[in-house]
């Protein structure tokens, strides 16, 4: 063991595990307040009688886990500060870990050289969306949570790529596919599985109110029918019949998962995202989601982290309004330190369709800072197109409406979601972001459309949070609308496998396109990840300058630097003239840090003349 | 390309009849069609898909091209006779959510009565 040690003590970084568990040095104990705290939520969900038990394999799993952590790791985490995990260098690009590939290399050799020839200096971090065996829904119907699908890659591929990257693997809590081999033990009969599952006889079980209330995210039933050793079951499945709900009233069930979470920690995962948590509980009579067992099950984890993997950290994944997605902050150090700011993608997108802020800027204006320890994930695409539940509320569902009707003139689709009373709404616009902007028949020269494109990705740079980037993203892919008429999904359009050979092609080729995005785009990043200013919780103040721009100041945590970002929403040519008042500009000389330009005051007034779709943000404070 | 166009309701619906084949080789100019129409202050528009047996993205996508505009002047664009070849992409697709359907011209037509 001293041996193997010494080996992974040569290459070690932040997050590299021991191959196995070391026994010989002492053995981890919870300290006392965490294990109140954890027999407290155990007792919550499962009750005194069951909590006992349960709280005692918790801590041989978590005794086991930490076992695996090699003695720099343990020394490296008493210098960690968890204000420190996210910074102004962390840009996360989201990806599924088979999205480019090509001869002679398996998908996740590939993601890594693409990572080294295109992303060094820019983006930081990877998410490589759901990599393990699947039957369904690319990837999120997980068959086996411990593998690598071998389509893919090995472990060894994924640890490969720390180096280089932070890591953000899915924890697809909330179900499993019905090939795994837990669904085909509970089919069998197996007593063991009986309760990882929800599961009626007969439908009359759920009455029809009860049914009513639920909330659904698919069309499809929430029930589906199996045959079983047993006889035929009705089986939960919020989001399809392959995708069977795990059951967290078992504790047997939350057990496992605890210790897949921590599997993917010992595997490199630095941020681990909590796919769908919203479904987690359910419990009929109620809405069954968001209900509060969902939020202990979250603390839970986060306690769990806390103690064993203080630097890993945990994302909450729920497309749902903006004020129900904020509550999985929980008191803003108890629950996920990211939350996926859903709101910000069809706001930002409303405003550049009607060239109005208005109503971005009255929103952004409202976030709050959460805590030095949490923050918002700032995305604008992702592999499941735009969410528009997160503008409900925000925009009126006549503007949602239009919004989606002017995404299919863009050649995109709209996936809408069963609202129980006969009625449907747009849940999801699928298409590419680039389209979502850009019709294909307009007349625009590319470089206006590039422009345009890149005017909405800053305003996710430069916000409060950690901005992440769709791979199709990162160089304005078009639709794919070939590819929903082929495979019979609207999420298709935004998902096109890339052949690795054309792509280095295209990205080397300084006339198309693609490359004109990524050079763009990458400059914009790298100058981003320079400005302290521009740190996950630097203060925010959103400025309502005009309806025709986007506005905000961000200060560095320690007060010393200020930017004010200005983003020309509209395709018109402005004049903006700027008093002395706004924040952190004080009169004088300062520099716009994306043109390299110096603008000064003129008296009292700084002026500013924007053409269409410009960006400017201008350093101010000491150091401009 | 030409496309069958009249109006209906006195002018103020207009009905343009889809080719046999609405795919990338006639899409193009059959967008071009609507989009004049709607340019040209039509914002009732019903399309005859009685005799388009077969369809693709490109196809789909001019049967959308000007919804947004047509139903910001309370106007719409409302489809007659899918063929199940059609109806089965509109459903793929989700569009059949977004479109009114109807069996004939005259009571689609009429919708806008």
């Amino acid at each position: 063991m001293k041996a193997a040690n010494q080996r992974v003590s040569e290459k070690y970084m932040p997050g590299h595990h021991l191959p196995e568990p070391d026994y010989d040095r002492p053995i981890f104990e919870i300290p006392e307040g965490l294990r109140n705290s954890i027999l407290d939520k155990l007792i919550f969900l499962y009750g005194e009688e069951d909590a006992g038990a349960c709280f005692d394999e918790l801590e041989r799993i978590m005794k086991v886990y930490h076992a695996h952590k090699c003695p720099e790791m343990i020394e490296w985490e008493k210098q960690f500060h968890p204000a420190d995990r996210f910074t102004e260098k962390d840009v996360v690009l989201i990806t599924y870990g088979d999205m480019i590939q090509g001869e002679g290399q398996l998908p996740l050799e590939i993601l890594a050289d693409f990572s080294e020839k295109y992303l060094k200096g820019a983006i930081n971090t990877l998410h490589i969306l759901p990599f393990f065996p699947y039957s369904s829904d690319r990837g999120f119907s997980v068959v086996d949570f411990e593998e690598v699908d071998p389509s893919l890659g090995t472990w060894e591929d994924i640890e490969n790529l720390k180096p280089n990257s932070k890591l953000m693997f899915d924890g697809v809590f909330n179900h499993i596919s019905s090939k795994s081999r837990w669904f085909q033990e509970f089919l069998d009969g197996n007593p063991l599985f009986q309760e990882f599952f929800i599961v009626f006889s007969t439908k009359v079980a759920i009455s029809e109110e009860h049914l009513s209330l639920i909330v659904r995210p698919r069309t499809s039933d929430l029930l589906s029918r199996f045959s079983t050793l047993n006889g035929r079951r009705l089986v939960w499945t919020t989001f399809s019949t392959d995708q069977i709900d795990l059951n967290f009233k078992s504790h047997n069930v939350f057990l496992k998962m605890v210790e897949i979470l921590l599997t993917y920690v010992r595997r490199g995962s630095d941020i681990v995202r909590l796919d769908a948590v919203t479904y987690l509980w359910s419990e009929l009579g109620t809405r069954c989601v968001h209900l509060e067992q969902t939020h202990v099950v979250i603390k839970l984890f986060r306690g769990i982290l806390d103690a064993v993997a203080p630097n890993v950290g945990l994302i909450t994944e729920t497309n749902v309004p903006h004020e129900e997605n904020m509550q999985y902050f929980g008191n803003g150090t108890d629950e996920a330190q990211m939350i996926y700011n859903f709101a910000l993608p069809p706001l930002v997108l409303h405003t550049f369709q009607t060239g109005s802020s208005a109503h971005l800027t009255k929103w952004a204006a409202s976030l709050p800072e959460i805590s030095d320890t949490a923050s918002y994930f700032n995305i604008l695409d992702s592999h499941d197109g735009i969410g528009v539940m997160g503008a409900k509320g925000i925009l009126a569902d006549d503007e949602i409406e239009m919004m989606a009707l002017r995404v299919l003139e863009h050649g995109g689709f709209i996936s809408y979601k069963d609202n129980g009373d006969g009625s449907v709404s747009p849940y999801e616009l699928n298409i590419t972001w680039y389209s979502a902007l850009n019709r294909e028949d307009s007349h625009e020269t590319t470089g206006f459309k590039i422009k345009r494109f890149l005017a909405t990705r800053s305003i996710a740079l430069v916000m409060m949070g950690v901005p992440g980037i769709y791979l199709h993203g990162l160089f304005g892919s078009k639709n794919d609308a070939d590819a929903v008429l082929d495979d019979g999904q609207t999420r298709s359009i935004n998902r096109r496998t890339i052949d690795r050979d054309s792509l280095y092609r295209t990205l080397n080729d300084g006339e198309t396109t693609p490359c004109r995005v990524l050079r763009r785009f990458a400059e914009m990043i790298e100058k981003r990840i320079r400005e302290k200013a521009f740190h996950p919780n630097a203060t925010q103040r959103v400025l309502d300058l005009s309806d025709s721009v986007f506005a905000l100041t961000r200060t560095s945590v320690d007060g010393k630097e200020s930017i004010l970002c200005i983003t020309n929403v509209t395709a018109e040519k402005l004049k903006l003239d700027l008093e002395k008042e706004l924040p952190g500009l004080k009169g004088g000389v300062y520099l716009d840090i994306l043109s390299g330009r110096s603008i000064g005051y003129s008296g009292a007034t700084l002026s500013l003349e924007l053409q269409p779709y410009d960006v400017i943000w201008l350093r101010c404070g000491e150091n401009s | 390309m030409e496309f069958n166009t009249r109006e209906e309701s006195g002018g103020k619906v207009v009905v343009i009849d889809a080719p046999n084949r609405l795919d990338v080789g006639v899409a193009d100019a059959f967008k071009v069609r609507i989009n004049e129409l709607v340019d040209q202050g039509n914002c009732r528009v019903v399309i005859d898909l009685e005799h388009t047996e077969f369809m693709d993205s490109s196809g789909l996508g001019s049967l959308v091209s000007r919804i947004a505009v047509t139903r910001s002047k309370q106007g719409d664009v409302r489809l007659v006779a899918p063929s199940p070849f059609v109806a089965n992409l509109l459903e793929i697709t989700h569009l059949n959510q977004v479109f009114k359907f109807f069996d004939d011209t005259e009571s689609a037509v009429k919708s806008f009565e």
